[in-house]
């Protein structure tokens, strides 16, 4: 299936009097894709969304849905709908009432909109609920009644403003799977605005994560966990450690990098995002990208010598942190708590068991 | 003993200690609301005999007459089109005022605008009526104008020493009392919840229509009751600016209690406007609890 585009954006910036809010977002979003916009509070991720659903003009730049330019084009005549943070339930109506608010011009009549009604309640597992009062509703029922209000539409795009935020822990993974669900079984493209790292990953088929009104890293999960781009991008997404490297020969396919305390790596040119270039750097690599050597374990890489400093203990895993000769900043390591494996201890000397395909090169 | 013990008992409860907190308020209403209303509903069941005596034999006489006597009856009805009018004017202007200070001004000057509307209670409502009277007057601001303008050849009657003018008066008198609750009712309607009705498909005015208002309901029930309530009673008004056919139900109550000399007939007219309020006011309340059941 070859991706087809749905939204485009072009050099779009927005300003807010001084303050420049998005910074030239070139970005293109396809049909029937699950899309993430990522990144902290003020990132400007959210004016995105809105400029996307007609709720901000941008200053400059064209924003374009279904190859047509939506300048001047009011969020009433555009075709998108939105579920809000707040999911902004009207208090005054009935949960049916509230579904069908915008089928008030669709032609079809009374008995095929009450049953359209009926279809999308059912749909957001709110089947039977439609006559009740909305404020009477708790929080994971209003965001239901959100999207089912939003999907009655068929629009081309649905966005999602954080709408899982407001939610408990457990309702917001349970709303996290069934999303994804909808979306597959709709087939509508969803725009999601999250700052949790997490769910983004979970639900998304690609994430553009924002920083400071630009997008810093547009990938599938995959790559953004694996491979990002900047030291920034990495601390974002999940945890990182980073430790000091001198880079020996940073031209051509092989950039060779020298860990102290470790050893050396070579590095293909997809670990190095900013290209290699002689001198110190740092490099990134996850907790689980590293191992504890126990007894009778096989080393799948290089292996360093180095001191338990701090255990936490998590049930199903176990973090530890280590320090390696030579390198001051512990360095945190993730271990699946299986069968037949031992907890260390503070003090306790570790063997680590490292591979070069798993480092990512920040100059 | 053992009433005794109960006593102690009952010295140390909180029961006790409730009724104590609560005791000055309780006086405060007992004495100044409780017994002048007791007192005015006796009274409404007397007769006057001398200047001041009276036959104390209950007797519906009081309220036979009020209601028999064709001037009292249309004095009533007159009073309560006027409220009616008034209290239709009054939250008609101060709606769009209420939704400008809450939807288009900045929120930093919410409070000065607020402030602003209370400028017109700096001076006495007696100085506002006679400045009312002094614009609307024969040869008042307005007349003057339009007839140095040409637009009239001579003073229009219609807007002083009438129902019209005490409308006006009254309405300008008690607009911040509107604007108030219509505007703290919008100031709670979520934002989104407009942007919610746009994205739905809906014009700005649909989304007014549909949203806005329905919400906005509970602030002018309120602004109608606080208006209507009132001035059903108003006396000063009619009274300086309301000419012969202006005259309102207080202006009766006032007579008959002081110059006709009929204070248990004044009584029976106060029950009657009173009961009159109470009703009307009712079926707003019932209106807007109908209105706030969730949309059923």
């Amino acid at each position: 299936m070859t991706p087809n585009p749905l939204i485009d954006l072009r050099a779009v910036q927005k300003y807010y009097g001084d303050y420049h809010a998005l910074r030239g977002i070139d970005l293109t979003i396809h049909q029937g894709e699950f899309f993430s916009l990522l990144g902290p509070s003020g990132c400007g991720k959210t004016t995105l969304l809105r400029t996307i659903a007609g709720f901000e003009d941008v200053s400059s730049g064209v924003v374009m849905i279904d190859g047509k330019s939506m300048e001047g084009v009011p969020a009433n005549h555009r075709p998108t709908n939105m579920v809000f943070q707040s999911y902004a339930i009207f208090p005054h109506l009935t949960v049916a009432q509230n579904v069908g608010f915008g089928l008030r011009k669709d032609p079809r009549s009374k008995a095929d909109k009450d049953k359209a009604v009926v279809e999308a309640l059912a749909m957001v597992g709110l089947a039977g609920y439609g006559d009740r009062a909305a404020n009477a509703l708790s929080g994971g029922q209003r965001q239901r009644v959100a999207l089912a209000r939003a999907l009655i539409l068929e629009p081309k795009v649905l966005l999602l403003d954080e709408p899982l935020s407001a939610l408990d822990k457990k309702m917001r993974e349970q709303m996290q799977h069934e999303l994804r669900r909808l979306q597959r079984q709709v087939g509508i493209t969803f725009i999601l605005v999250t700052h949790d790292q997490e769910e983004a990953l979970i639900m998304s088929d690609r994430i553009a994560v924002m920083f400071e009104g630009e997008i810093a890293q547009l990938a599938d999960p995959q790559t953004l966990y694996r491979r990002p781009v900047s030291r920034r991008v990495a601390e974002f997404i999940g945890v990182m450690n980073f430790l000091p490297c001198e880079v020996t020969q940073g031209a051509g396919d092989a950039i060779e990098v020298n860990l102290p305390g470790l050893g050396h790596a070579t590095l293909q040119p997809d670990q190095c995002p900013s290209g290699g270039v002689p001198g110190t750097g740092s490099v990134g690599v996850r907790p689980e990208a590293m191992s504890i050597l126990f007894e009778g374990e096989a080393a799948s890489g290089q292996i360093a010598q180095a001191e338990v400093v701090e255990v936490i203990y998590y049930g199903d895993m176990t973090y530890y942190e280590v320090r390696f000769d030579a390198v001051e900043a512990p360095v945190t390591i993730s271990m699946k708590n299986i069968v037949g494996r031992p907890v260390l201890e503070r003090g306790d000397k570790a063997r680590v068991s490292w591979d070069a395909r798993s480092l990512v090169l920040f100059c | 003993m053992a009433s005794a013990e109960r006593f102690g008992k009952w010295r140390r409860s909180e029961g006790l200690r409730g009724w104590l907190m609560v005791s000055p308020t309780a006086l405060y209403a007992l004495a100044f609301l409780a017994v002048p209303l007791v007192a005015i509903v006796a009274l409404s069941f007397v007769s006057q005999t001398g200047v001041v005596t009276y036959d104390y034999t209950p007797t519906w006489k009081n309220y036979i007459e009020a209601f028999v006597e064709p001037q009292y009856r249309a004095l009533i009805l007159r009073s309560v089109i006027i409220s009616l009018a008034v209290t239709a004017l009054t939250v008609l202007t101060a709606f769009p005022v209420a939704y400008f200070i809450s939807f288009h001004v900045t929120p930093s000057r919410k409070s000065l605008w607020l402030f602003l509307i209370t400028i017109p209670f700096w001076t006495s409502y007696l100085i506002r009526v006679f400045l009312w009277k002094v614009i609307l007057g024969y040869n008042g601001v307005v007349n003057s104008a339009l007839l140095w303008l040409g637009v009239i050849d001579e003073p229009l009657g219609w807007i002083n020493y009438n129902a019209n003018a005490v409308v006006l008066t009254l309405a300008h008198a008690y607009a911040p009392f509107a604007i108030l609750p219509i505007f703290v009712a919008l100031e709670k309607i979520d934002r989104s919840l407009l942007e919610a009705g746009q994205d739905l498909g809906e014009t700005r005015f649909q989304t007014f229509l549909r949203v806005t208002l329905p919400l906005a309901v509970p602030g002018v029930v309120a602004a109608v009751l606080i208006v209507f309530i009132p001035t059903i009673g108003d006396y000063v008004t009619p009274r300086l600016i309301g000419g012969k056919d202006g005259t309102m139900i207080a202006n009766l109550i006032q007579s008959q209690f002081l110059r006709q000399n009929n204070a248990p007939l004044g009584s029976a007219l106060a029950v009657i406007s009173m009961i009159t309020v109470a009703a009307i006011s009712l079926v707003f309340v019932f209106l807007n609890r109908k209105n706030m059941r969730g949309g059923q």
